[in-house]
């Protein structure tokens, strides 16, 4: 039991009046930043990262732990609202909380993604507090060919998100790919396809893509429609998620949680995927699986509870191993270094009250969190009660302006321009921007694996024997694949004995 | 649509069409695209003095240029914010403070990889030359360090150049020092190896904890608590004199390795800005550097300061660019490959 | 501030309602979409699929040829150009499958004559991004909003000056005062 004293003693420190208030206040700003698209948590840290030089380590922590599950929430409240997914692992929370929104129910998305998120990131601490030095090794055990059979399995998972015509996604989802290698090459420093512009060698960024072809495509499509009295959303039918809402998406929210657990622990792309994988299984477990893309509630509540808690778990290599998984965690690696707290396998036996600190205020955030999200929804989706004229040239501006802060950059803001036409297009073309935007985020993973893999294994394919993760991988992978060939070819046999015993 | 709407949007816009006519009068209006001249060299500086950096924030190089800014802010009385311009190894933002109105207002951080390693990996045209700009100061050095995994069972030079594996080596990447070192050493021992290029260096420490890879290089703040955790071991850095945060650590110098490989940072402004401005910014600086609070930021953050005036730095510079050009020469490396 | 309405009927008497169309009585998702299906353009037919998919098509050929000036290496030393050529070939190969298995449309929507709008959406957008650098945010902001809400949007003067000017306001405070990003400003 010792081992929780330290425990309980962080809560003590974490519930201080002024800790808590200094939660509160990083819930809220990183909420409110988190809506600007292009400001991620990432940047949103940074911006306020100065404001936490002044204070006590434990403080500072409790107040970036705000920022940063304010920040996530942000991204999902865009995403449903304005179609503007601001980070990649919220990218399928737009398939169906966008659709939702334009029934009317975006307060029943916003309220079950406030929800889910809730119980994904709680979730993902309990098992932070107690699972940490157990499997935190599982991070270590992933390296390039492990990475390579994930990405793999996630590309198949792009196919499952379409709900159109499924060659035009796969040509969609190709495209995507090609996107992601513009760029220097991370092998040979060669550039590829960036026709000599020092803007290019980085590669396109995620935000500039997704944001054009969902957000300012979406936007340019409904000019058209404007002649038209129906225009964007309906009335706002209920604020709250009402009890079939929740029951439906419950069982959703646990299978989200505990894939975003698992995967988050990956630094690298653990976060995506887990969303991606967590909306291809509702997908396959729903009964009606048609529903999906036209506002099937599981479609926000798995995946947004999945992200939490992917985002949570990524704390565990951070914590445990001193691996920041992603910019995110980069960021949240420096804070703790100028908070004079080195994170990394020696933390918690030497500064037990630290960590707990540390691990003790994302309790509080989420917490907090869920408080202020809940009564706030009814203030969001006020927003979609604005007339579309006036509500859709602000939107534009916002996209075109968060484009910039991205990089500092007017070329990015001219990218997002360019690929909101190409969203228009493709939307007139019957192309679905989706399996693009996947596609293109797991490409330069999946590429940049599969060539370290080779360098590895030395050419030598055979490799993989020697691997057991990845093998397993390849065979769910195989599975994946295979299973609906089998199951089509199995079923058509089957009527076809039935027509012969009618016959017969 | 709706009294309601409207209500709202009158609560909301009430209170902030105020506040930003207080601000309007408060801030002073001061926009950054017209180029209003600022008054003379004698009272500068009258505005902000940014700061760009060729990074994400976050990294190292951010987080130094952001302590600058912050002790120097306090001297010059006026804010200097860290404008984050990443892009091709920081060669944007390089040219685009190359390219600013040389009065003092624009400044940036630069890493010498980017004027001595990445020119050797990439086409001459995206070369930065540090002629184009004027140094103001050095900063502070980052020491690349070369981390076994404990499993890969080597501890020491002698221990790669005789190992009967092929070994797998980490790296932060094409045109970084941490490949410019590893090759070189790799080149002069002589010896059959695997180079797995990494995005960065942080996933290059975590493959060679989990060995992924047996042996990474990778700048020591990425890899001190690893090592001090037991779960890498240091097997040389790649500084001229041993390393104060390592000092049980052999220099590759001192192996008998001609691999003077460091990450040297310097702030610097456009050619042609005036000697006072330089003067007074570099005094700021110096002032910035003797705080308790730099010193204590470089030290958590394993930086060597490196203090020393703009013209050595000019010079030191580029004796190392091409210093690097000969040995890459003599070995035969193609650091494109 | 009392406003003409923009375009259509509006709901005055439900405070929490938005813009309600005629017989929208829709109350389940499905008849929503069913009613938008009714609404929306034809599909569009044989030549748009031509037409896309022949742009798709020409995108991978292009994309293979400059991955093979890249260089292709082999299966199991691949260079820079290799994978982006193989990905290059499957989209250039599902384009063509697309092409023939439908000719006959059905996927997407017509052009109408309303998508004359968009192009003048785009237009603004392109001018926006040209002098953004040159005059910093504010009046293009300005301007870009004014054009959307009056002659794109159909608001009145009144309001579309009056949200115009508070939209560039707010922007201001909050990318300039508050968060102080670098984004060009004139004042």
């Amino acid at each position: 039991m010792d081992m929780f004293v330290p425990v309980l003693q962080g809560f003590g420190t974490v519930l201080e009046p002024g800790n808590l208030l200094y939660c509160f206040i990083g819930v809220l700003v990183g909420m409110l930043i988190g809506v600007l698209p292009g400001l991620g948590p990432a940047a949103t840290m940074a911006i306020l990262l100065p404001m936490t030089f002044g204070i006590e380590p434990v403080t500072a922590i409790i107040m970036l732990a705000g920022i940063f599950y304010g920040a996530q929430y942000g991204g999902t409240i865009t995403s449903v609202l304005l179609r503007l997914p601001g980070e990649a692992s919220a990218v399928v929370t737009v398939f169906d909380g966008f659709q939702m929104a334009k029934q009317g129910r975006a307060g029943a998305a916003l309220g079950v993604a406030a929800i889910g998120s809730f119980i994904g990131g709680t979730a993902s601490i309990l098992g932070l507090t107690f699972l940490a030095p157990l499997i935190a090794g599982f991070a270590l055990d992933f390296g390039p060919p492990e990475y390579a059979a994930l990405a793999l399995l996630g590309v198949t998972l792009v196919a499952t998100i379409s709900s159109g015509n499924k060659l035009k996604a796969l040509i969609a989802a190709s495209i995507g790919v090609f996107l992601a290698m513009v760029g220097r090459d991370v092998f040979t420093g060669t550039e590829r396809f960036t026709f000599d512009n020092l803007s290019l060698s980085d590669g396109i960024d995620f935000v500039t893509v997704a944001m054009g072809l969902f957000g300012l495509g979406e936007i340019l499509y409904n000019l058209e429609e404007r002649h038209k009295a129906m225009a964007a959303p309906k009335k706002v039918k209920n604020v709250w998620p009402t009890r079939g809402d929740l029951k439906q998406s419950a069982p959703a929210i646990g299978r989200g949680s505990v894939l975003g657990f698992l995967l988050g622990i990956l630094p690298g792309g653990g976060a995506t995927i887990s969303s991606l994988a967590a909306y291809g299984v509702e997908k396959k477990v729903a009964k009606d699986p048609s529903r999906f893309g036209k506002g099937a509630i599981e479609g926000v509540a798995g995946p947004e509870s999945a992200n939490n808690a992917a985002a949570t778990s990524s704390f565990i290599p951070l914590l445990s191993l001193g691996i920041p998984a992603n910019a995110t965690m980069a960021l949240m690696f420096g804070a703790l270094l100028i908070q004079g707290i080195t994170p990394g396998p020696l933390l918690v036996t030497e500064e037990p009250e630290l960590f707990w600190g540390v691990v003790n205020s994302m309790y509080i955030g989420n917490i907090l969190l869920l408080i202020m999200a809940i009564p706030l929804i009814g203030v969001f989706v006020k927003i979609l009660s604005v007339r579309p004229a006036i509500l859709a040239p602000i939107t534009v501006l916002i996209t075109l302006i968060g484009a910039y802060t991205i990089k500092n950059s007017v070329f990015d803001v001219g990218l997002v321009v360019l690929f909101g036409v190409i969203g228009y297009l493709m939307k007139k073309a019957g192309f679905e921007p989706g399996p693009l935007v996947l596609a293109f985020v797991l490409a330069e993973l999946l590429e940049s694996s599969v060539r370290r893999s080779l360098i590895l294994f030395e050419g030598d394919l055979g490799g993989v024997f020697t691997r057991p993760i990845t093998l397993t991988l390849l065979v769910v992978f195989l599975v994946v694949i295979l299973l609906p060939i089998i199951r089509k070819v199995l079923g058509r046999s089957k009527t076809k004995s039935q027509e012969k015993e009618l016959v017969s | 649509m709706d009294q309601n709407m409207r209500r709202i949007s009158k609560r909301l816009v009430g209170p902030l069409a105020l506040g930003s006519a207080a601000a309007m009068v408060l801030s002073g209006c001061g926009g950054n695209v017209a180029a209003g001249g600022g008054g003379g060299e004698e009272d500068f500086p009258t505005k902000e003095v940014s700061i760009t950096v060729g990074a994400a924030a976050g990294g190292s190089t951010d987080l130094i240029a952001r302590a600058l800014a912050d002790g120097a802010s306090s001297d010059l009385g006026q804010a200097l914010p860290v404008i984050n311009k990443p892009g091709a190894n920081g060669t944007l933002a390089a040219k685009e403070v190359q390219s600013a109105k040389p009065d003092g207002y624009n400044l940036a951080t630069l890493n010498a990889s980017l004027i001595t390693i990445t020119p050797l990996a990439v086409g001459e045209d995206e070369a930065v030359s540090i002629d184009d700009f004027e140094v103001i100061t050095g900063v502070s050095q980052d020491d690349y360090v070369m981390v076994a995994n404990p499993d890969a069972g080597v501890k020491t030079v002698d221990d790669i150049k005789n190992s009967d594996e092929k070994l797998s080596f980490g790296t932060a990447g094409v045109g970084t020092g941490s490949q410019l070192a590893q090759s070189l050493l790799l080149a002069q021992i002589d010896t059959d190896f695997k180079e797995v290029p990494f995005d960065s260096g942080a996933p290059a420490v975590t493959a060679a904890l989990g060995n992924q890879v047996n042996i990474s290089t990778v700048q020591l703040g990425e890899a001190k608590p690893h090592i001090d955790a037991g779960k890498l071991v240091p097997i040389m850095v790649f500084s001229e004199e041993r390393n104060k945060f390592l000092e049980d650590v052999p220099t590759a110098t001192e192996e008998g390795y001609d691999i003077p490989v460091s990450q040297y940072r310097a702030v610097v402004a456009p050619k042609d800005t005036p000697d006072a401005v330089i003067e007074r910014l570099d005094k700021s600086f110096k002032a910035t550097f003797e705080t308790d609070a730099y010193k204590e930021f470089n030290e958590k953050n394993l930086l060597t300061p490196t203090e020393v005036s703009g013209d050595e730095i000019a010079t030191e510079w580029a004796d190392l660019a091409d210093r690097y050009k000969k040995l890459i020469d003599e070995y035969d490396i193609d650091l494109s490959d | 501030m009392n406003e003409p309405k923009a375009n259509g009927p509006s709901a005055d008497d439900d405070p929490t309602a938005g813009v309600v169309a005629p017989g929208d009585e829709a109350e389940t998702p499905d008849e929503l979409l069913a009613l938008w299906e009714d609404e929306g353009p034809p599909p569009a037919g044989g030549i748009s699929n031509l037409v896309a998919c022949g742009v798709t098509c020409l995108f991978g050929i292009v994309g293979m040829i400059l991955s093979w000036n890249l260089s292709l290496g082999t299966l199991t030393d691949p260079a820079p150009g290799f994978f982006p050529f193989v990905v290059a070939l499957i989209a250039t190969v599902l384009s063509a499958a697309q092409i023939v298995l439908g000719r006959r449309g059905g996927d997407g929507e017509k052009f109408i004559s309303h998508s004359v709008t968009v192009v003048w959406g785009v237009l603004s957008l392109v001018i926006f991004v040209a002098v953004l650098p040159l005059v910093g945010f504010e009046i293009p902001s300005l301007l870009l909003s004014f054009v959307w809400m009056k002659l794109l949007g159909g608001e009145s003067w009144r309001s579309a000056i009056l949200y115009s000017v508070l939209t560039v306001v707010a922007f201001y405070l909050i990318f300039v005062v508050a968060l102080r990003t670098q984004l060009p400003h004139l004042f």
